[in-house]
């Protein structure tokens, strides 16, 4: 067994020198950091339009809120005013309804799509 | 951990994290050179996780052999020739008893099992200690003790000395 240790120990593999290897780590690494900064700038977008969001519906709630209290209005008249006319309008073109929520969601979607992103390659 | 305080600490280990490799990828240098560069850019990326409660280079070289194992659970993995690979690993000029030794040596290892193999080379081939291996490996001390053992029988089965 001595023997078999003693050849192990001197037979160790011999590693080539290459000098371009902690070249091509570094690349790898650079590569990394532009990967992490893209992950991070999608994440601060993500949270920003997140609270944006948020501010924009707790504003909008303030509001709508004040605007009821402030400037109360019967049921009855807007049972008979908008309501009414929208409900109507709804039921007259329901059968087109369709057509325009696909058209939003294409746009939609090729608005998302099309948007261009700043590339770190 | 900044980039340029990981690349000093990884020019210090890159050649005997290379030979690990080396060493496991039973000499096909291209391969353990493939396998090194994915652990570095593994154990960058880990690198704000390393608190420095074990040696860099024992963490290293545990990344390392996680990325050797998920390379050998690959599917279609191939090895190419074994002979073909010790001829590039060899010097051209270097003595055909030297090239028959590595050929030998890693045709050997070639045939051992992957924990025996892991032991083995970092006992040997990198001087680690018993701790150090177990370490790396996630195995108990006597665990690595066995493996050795083991590792040192199965060897002796296909090394002529």
């Amino acid at each position: 067994m001595k023997d078999l240790e003693q050849y192990l120990r001197d037979n160790k593999p011999v590693v080539k020198d290459d000098p371009t290897f902690i070249l091509k780590t570094r690349n790898r690494l650079e590569a990394v950091e532009g990967i992490k900064a893209e992950v991070d700038r999608q994440y601060t977008r993500g949270r920003r339009a997140l609270v944006i969001a948020l501010v924009a519906g707790l504003v909008v709630g303030v509001a709508v809120t004040a605007i009821a209290f402030l400037y109360p209005v019967s049921p009855d008249s807007v049972a008979k005013g908008i309501l009414d006319s929208l409900c109507l309008f709804l039921q007259s073109y329901k059968q087109f309804l369709l057509l325009p929520v696909a058209l939003l969601a294409i746009a939609l979607g090729l608005v998302l799509t099309n948007k261009p992103s700043k590339s770190f390659i | 951990m900044n980039q340029e305080r990981f690349i000093s600490l990884v020019k210090a280990e890159q050649e005997p994290l290379r030979r690990f490799l080396l060493g496991l990828c039973c000499g096909d240098d291209a391969l353990a050179d493939d396998i090194a560069q994915d652990a570095l850019v593994r154990a960058y990326v880990a690198s704000s996780n390393f608190l420095g409660l074990s040696k860099f280079s024992t963490w290293l070289f545990r990344i390392a052999y996680n990325c050797y194992i998920d390379h050998c659970r690959k599917p279609g993995k191939d090895y190419a020739d074994l002979e073909s690979r010790e001829a590039l690993n060899v010097a051209s000029d270097d003595a055909s008893d030297a090239r028959f030794r590595y050929q030998q040596l890693y045709q050997a290892l070639e045939k051992i099992p992957e924990k025996e193999k892991a032991a083995i080379v970092l006992f040997y081939f990198e001087d680690k200690s018993i701790k150090e291996i177990s370490s790396i490996l996630q195995m108990p001390v006597g665990t690595v003790k066995y493996q050795l053992n083991q590792g040192r029988g199965h060897l002796k089965q296909y090394i002529r000395l």
